[in-house]
């Protein structure tokens, strides 16, 4: 048995939870959430920390010097940082639409970086 | 001089001078401009790149920019007429605005009302006081957003940030995702400035040290910030002896404070609550100068985006109100008192006539408490923080328990002594 703290974040209240972690991995017991959501938050939290990241990438041809980007959706959280250098790699050319795919299937997550600005020439 | 007559003439075109002309527009006001400065519409949010935008308003998490053109598509189709590069110099209280404009030179609109939304800035090194020398290094956090996600550039390696708003938070994980070293984020209250979310996900998420009750006490370094001295404070905010340690690093960021930008309200004569920094408002969002109207940071600082366009379109709606009703009845005024644990409310004044939503700040954090409204209304809360900005819903049938002559109303935030 292990025990995990999780900070909610869902209101101003800030509940830090602490989930006990069963041999198997599973949430044996979870104290300290003031409520039901923040009890199912946290364990969403422990089993699959995600996060949508946003980043620029580097414009070719544009007087707009960056492209601001986003993941469609939120990737898992332990990929931000090998994400960031996948774009870090990545060049657009105008014209851009807002969302527009710039980078399909993120480092194989089956979750695209799309556009969240336009591009001019 | 070129002079033109507008119906509303909005000033500043971010979220709530978007929302505010969208809503002017709809509701009648024929001629509608929005003057900006910048060469395009959207303000600050396009260097926020940023998602938890329009969670409320729209239910969707967009990033800054995704906001700005939701808002943009909306002013285009409208038919208000957004003057681009145009730059106001000064308002008179007989709305009279007066701009520079790229293509127009020097031009003056006479409108028959006029909305301000000229948003906030921030506090620089100069409010702070801060010893040492003057190195290069020494940015606002807003400033550094727009360097790294507009300009393409990153302004340091080893980076320490003083202040735990949220942008100082959001720019701590901006900085480390570009590759820099965030050292610490350093606070002076024994709380954390932003919201709950962004201390877990932009600093507990990339193991970024955060110091409460601590400041910087000194800068180090002739042309380029070499190191800071950070320092324990104690009850009064003062630096304590002994407690400094250095910390080496070549940027500070400054994440202290955003004061409402009102200059052009204060040259129309408009008047200011000291708290807030914003004009005073009536519940439609009139200022103390009949026909000018304001909504957004520039009358308080907001925390969410979402509370800005609804705040800002009270405010559109009010300002073509004005010109198609002719002026508003003086109407019944009841002040808005903040009583305990209360540090401001918005508005100032309500009319007791219609629905209002108050928006309201607490001084200190506390649990368990019970927010009273005179006593027309309570509702109870787990939680308040100075941080996360208070909304209450007021509604017809509870203003219509005020007595009549009410002059004030208090509203406190009480302890609950039933938990």
């Amino acid at each position: 048995m292990a025990e995990v703290n999780i900070i909610c974040i869902g209101c101003p209240l800030g509940c830090t939870a602490t989930l006990t972690i069963g041999d198997g991995g599973e949430v044996a017991a979870i104290t300290g959430c003031e409520c039901k959501a923040g009890e199912k938050y946290v364990v969403e939290e422990y089993k699959n920390p995600v996060r949508v990241l946003t980043a620029t990438v580097v414009t070719q041809g544009s007087p707009q010097p960056l492209l601001p980007v986003r993941t469609a959706v939120p990737i898992p959280k332990a990929k931000l940082l090998p994400g960031m250098k996948v774009l870090a790699k990545t060049r657009v050319k105008p014209p851009v639409k807002i969302g527009d795919v710039v980078i399909p299937n993120l480092l194989d997550t089956g979750i695209d970086v799309a556009s969240t600005s336009d591009l001019a020439i | 001089m070129t002079l033109r007559d507008v119906d509303v003439a909005v000033i500043g075109s971010g979220p709530a001078g978007m929302a505010a002309a969208i809503k002017a527009k709809e509701t009648g006001a024929e001629n509608v401009v929005i003057m900006e400065r910048a060469e395009q519409l959207g303000g600050l949010l396009h260097q926020c790149i940023h998602n938890g935008f329009g969670l409320l308003y729209f239910k969707e998490d967009l990033t800054g920019p995704e906001y700005a053109h939701r808002f943009v598509e909306k002013v285009m189709d409208s038919g208000v007429k957004p003057l681009l590069q145009t730059m106001v110099v000064g308002i008179s209280p007989h709305r009279d605005v007066t701009a520079v404009s790229s293509q127009e030179g020097y031009i003056t609109f006479r409108a028959k009302s006029i909305v301000l939304a000229m948003g906030c800035r921030e506090r620089t090194r100069g409010a702070l006081n801060i010893p040492g020398g003057r190195p290069a290094g020494i940015f606002t956090a807003g400033t550094a957003q727009r360097l790294v996600n507009v300009e393409g550039f990153v302004p340091g390696k080893k980076v320490v940030i003083l202040g735990s708003g949220d942008v100082g938070m959001i720019m701590a994980r901006r900085l480390t995702l570009e590759g820099a070293k965030v050292e610490a984020v350093v606070e002076i209250l024994p709380y954390v400035g932003g919201l709950i979310r962004n201390e877990v996900q932009c600093l507990h998420d990339f193991n970024i040290p955060l110091l409460l009750e601590h400041t910087v006490s000194r800068i180090h370094g002739e042309k380029r910030v070499e190191a800071v001295t950070v320092a324990r404070v104690d009850k009064d905010k003062n630096p304590i002896a002994g407690t400094g340690r250095q910390i080496e690093c070549d940027t500070l960021l400054l994440s202290v404070g955003l004061i409402p930008e009102n200059e052009l309200s204060l040259m129309a004569g408009v008047e200011l609550a000291p708290i807030t920094g914003g004009p005073v408002v009536d519940e439609g969002r009139q200022t103390s100068v009949p026909g000018i109207f304001a909504g957004g940071n520039v009358v308080h600082v907001h925390d969410l985006v979402d509370n800005v366009s609804w705040e800002s379109e009270l405010a559109g709606q009010s300002a073509a109100e004005f010109i198609i009703g002719g002026k508003r009845a003086a109407g019944r005024r009841v002040n808005l008192k903040p009583g305990r644990n209360i540090r401001y409310i918005v508005p100032h004044t309500v009319s007791g006539e219609k629905e209002v939503s108050l928006y309201m700040r607490v001084n200190e954090p506390e649990e368990d408490v019970r927010l009273k409204v005179g006593s027309i209304m309570t509702k109870t809360v787990r939680a308040v923080k100075p941080g996360e900005m208070l909304k209450l819903e007021l509604s017809q049938a509870q203003l219509s328990k005020l007595k009549e002559g009410t002059a004030e109303i208090v509203v406190d935030c009480e302890e609950r002594g039933d938990r």
